[in-house]
């Protein structure tokens, strides 16, 4: 059976915008690729499926599942077709994420500062105070450069008309862009020739920006800073993504455990002694960062970091305190903060959002529950949420009684139906739903943005939830080059 | 570099080596095992070689429940399986630091002896070719760190990792051989097999006229430079590789080290032990034991003393 034949039986569902097929045909820019496997099988399709999975088994690009004692090794579930993106849809992204990301961070320096935007009631102060991310610890403190967003992953959906909207702000500690550049790495190996063949933006570069933007946030006195990256070390499920980086910048991957504060500088304990840290690149999050400041059980963290980093002795990326950016609930005002700070017009859709503690939103919601989703503010990775058309009768009511015990924690927004791609599942080629997830680098020199992203996958048949703890993958995801 | 990444690379090494050294054993073992007129003793060896186990009061009756247990269970603490899944922990814990070819063949390994397949062919089929497997992903595992890793502070230690280990496990399986012997086995086939286990066979048929008695073997383990396994030139390694470690080390950590190092050096290069009978052999061997393992403790406290 032949590549054709396989998507002879590739239907997409109404309403919904596929990313490589229009009404039956093949959009131009997936052209390319599809001819290259025109003639390929299912059962080749299958070998390079087994040897994708192999491979990844091989490498150790797994997370490890702890259960009674035994480690048991998974991978993140990774589909061989790519999603393709074209050069003009990228461009767009590209320029409507930098005018998030510059927007989002004079947001965080105001909101530390001078709180222009909540005197100018643009946002509500109890708002911002009511955000569990605000901290007030960072109120007055200068960061290097005024630069709090250094890595953002930005989650982008497509609505049935193929307008790219933004789902969710990452500005704390955004993973994934590991696997960016392993399922690039796994591609070539799957389809030799192919990247070239179709004129696909390399993304290796990445580590190499990073590095730079780390670097150039050192004290400019020292001619060879230090530049450390800080895991909660080998049991966190984002374990492999900080050793890569690490491994791929050439800097140290350290835990708590191997720095010390000592006189409001820090110190990572080496085997000839202690040797100064200048610049931390964190997968610690801000609760865990400092146990004299934050959570006091904490012991992923390092005593007195927080007091040297306000003593400007170290810079951390990102900064802490970013949650109050990314907060679900500070969502919607950010096409104001966009024309408030840039006078601008927001570049990329926000989907429309309703604040559940606004009585009036609360019972609009509820009367078209089938067509909404309800998120809770302070939990991410798919958890915690209602989906409006998949609920039954009981859970929408078990849920409304939860978010009447405390509205401010809830938004709910409009089902966004999520683009379609193709997929390779079970022998067959089938649409699944599909976000998109650019990584963005802000440093000294400005905001950059390697041409590709994470590509997550919802791999269940209709769902929406692409979120890799409940059942999705990923693709690689292709730029092409204009 | 970090103390908890010198560590981690020092006992990745030596689960490495340890797993080497006891799947040649066992190997050897096994192969006699099927060549005895009797049943193999095969509890000396579990009990031999799981002294340190948390649960070192388990019995075997045959081939299979000893090299299972040895092998491939996952509660005894001392089993290979359990060996190369710490290796792969600490190397996990150090994947930035070591190559990405040396992660990738600690992750074959692991993979390896945790397949179904593996199992079936030690405890059903031909375990020899079980053996055989394990033990190129060990020599996979040694080429790999020879051609990939640079020859900095962690290549050092992984080192002297490696050779502190390896004088540990020739003690260990000579101490052990004794013991056979003691217990009435054939001294000559003895030795023989405690040479296979070493790899040290051939060197002796040639080097020793095949003497296969106290004197030569021991002589042979402790003492010949030309032996990779031996006492003498492992502890020399782990000289020369410590020496490297002078401009990078806190002068007084240094010189504290160098001073161990050196003495056990000195104990074996002007020794006349290996003439004597076998109590003094065994004495021998636990006195060494010890010197080397004060040279490990010590490195450990003053070296990766992170915490």
């Amino acid at each position: 059976m032949s590549f054709t034949t396989l998507l002879s039986d590739y239907l997409v569902r109404p309403k919904v915008w596929d990313e490589m097929c229009n009404k039956g045909n093949v959009r131009n820019h997936y052209q390319v690729f599809f001819d290259s496997l025109r003639e390929s099988t299912s059962d080749e399709f299958m070998l390079k499926d087994e040897l994708a999975k192999k491979l990844f088994m091989n490498q150790g690009i797994t997370f490890t599942v702890y259960s009674d004692g035994e480690g048991i090794e998974k991978i993140f579930p990774f589909d061989i077709i790519p999603r393709i993106i074209t050069a003009a849809e990228w461009d767009h992204i590209e320029s409507g994420i930098k005018q998030r990301i510059r927007a989002l961070n004079i947001f965080l320096r105001d909101i530390y500062h001078d709180q222009f935007i909540v005197k100018d009631k643009i946002i509500p102060e109890a708002l911002i105070h009511s955000c569990p991310g605000f901290l007030r610890e960072m109120v007055g403190v200068d960061v290097p450069f005024d630069i709090y967003t250094h890595i953002s992953g930005i989650d982008l959906i497509r609505d049935g008309d193929g307008s790219f909207y933004v789902l969710e702000d990452n500005l704390r500690t955004p993973s994934g862009v590991s696997y960016m550049l392993e399922n690039r790495n796994m591609t070539y190996r799957i389809f030799p020739g192919l990247l070239p063949r179709n004129n696909v933006r390399s993304v290796k570069d990445y580590p190499d920006l990073l590095l730079k933007n780390l670097l150039g946030l050192a004290n400019q006195q020292k001619s060879e800073p230090t530049v450390v990256m800080l895991t909660p070390g080998i049991y966190n499920s984002a374990y492999f993504e900080h050793t890569t980086l690490a491994r791929l910048m050439g800097v140290d991957l350290v835990e708590g455990r191997d720095l010390v504060v000592d006189n409001a500088k820090v110190y990572m304990k080496t085997t000839a002694g202690l040797k100064q840290v200048d610049v931390i690149y964190r997968r610690v999050d801000d609760e865990f960062l400092d146990p004299l400041i934050f959570n006091r059980e904490s012991i992923l963290g390092v005593s007195g970091i927080y007091y040297a980093y306000k003593m400007g002795n170290v810079a951390i990326v990102n900064a802490p305190g970013n949650g109050v950016a990314d907060d679900k609930a500070v969502y919607p005002y950010v096409p104001h903060m966009i024309k408030y700070y840039l006078n601008e017009e927001p570049i990329l859709k926000t989907v429309p959002t309703y604040s559940m503690d606004n009585s009036e939103h609360f019972s609009e919601v509820f009367s078209k529950i089938s067509g909404m989703v309800i998120k809770k503010t302070n939990e991410s990775g798919g958890y915690g949420m209602l989906m409006g058309h998949a609920a039954t009768e009981q859970e929408v009511v078990a849920y409304k009684l939860e978010v009447e015990k405390n509205p401010r924690h809830f938004i709910a927004q409009p089902i966004i139906s999520l683009s379609s791609v193709p997929c390779f599942l079970k022998g067959k080629v089938q649409p699944r739903h599909v976000d998109l997830r650019p990584f963005a680098l802000y440093g000294p020199q400005g905001i950059e943005i390697v041409p590709g992203g994470l590509t997550r996958v919802a791999l269940r048949e209709g769902s929406l939830v692409v979120n890799s703890s409940q059942g999705g993958g990923s693709k690689d995801t292709w730029v092409l080059g204009s | 570099m970090l103390s908890r990444v010198a560590d981690a690379v020092f006992w990745m090494a030596r689960y490495m080596e340890r797993t080497d050294n006891v799947l040649r054993v066992l190997r050897t073992s096994y192969i006699a095992s099927q060549d005895e007129i009797q049943d193999f003793n095969w509890q000396l060896w579990v009990d031999g070689l799981g002294a340190f186990s948390s649960n070192p009061n388990v019995k075997v009756s045959n081939y299979q429940e000893a090299l299972n247990h040895m092998i491939l269970s996952r509660e005894n603490d001392t089993s290979v399986l359990t060996n190369i899944a710490r290796a792969r922990e600490n190397a996990r814990s150090v994947q930035d630091y070591i190559t990405k070819e040396v992660w990738q063949v600690i992750n074959e390994y692991y993979h390896l002896v945790r397949d179904p397949k593996t199992e079936n062919l030690l405890l059903k089929n031909d375990p020899v070719t079980a053996f055989d497997n394990l033990l190129r992903e060990s020599v996979l595992f040694h080429g790999t760190v020879d051609i990939t890793m640079n020859r900095g502070e962690g290549y050092i230690f992984l080192s002297i990792g490696k050779y502190i280990e390896r004088i540990l496990r020739s003690l260990d399986i000579l101490e052990l051989k004794i013991r056979e012997i003691e217990n009435g086995g054939n001294e000559a086939m003895q030795w023989k097999y405690l040479l296979y286990a070493l790899s040290g066979y051939e060197f002796h048929s040639k080097n020793y006229k095949n003497a296969l008695q106290l004197e030569a073997v021991t002589h042979q383990i402790f003492l010949d430079v030309q032996f990779p396994h031996s006492v003498l030139y492992s502890l020399l390694q782990v000289e020369r590789y410590f020496k490297r470690l002078e401009d990078i080390s806190l002068p007084e950590h240094f010189k504290e080290l160098e001073f161990l190092v050196g003495r056990a050096t000195s104990n074996l290069r002007y020794t006349s032990k290996h003439n004597s009978g076998m109590e003094e052999v065994k004495s021998w061997i636990v006195e060494t034991r010890l010197e080397v393992k004060g040279v490990s403790q010590k490195l450990a406290n003053l070296y990766f003393g992170y915490s």
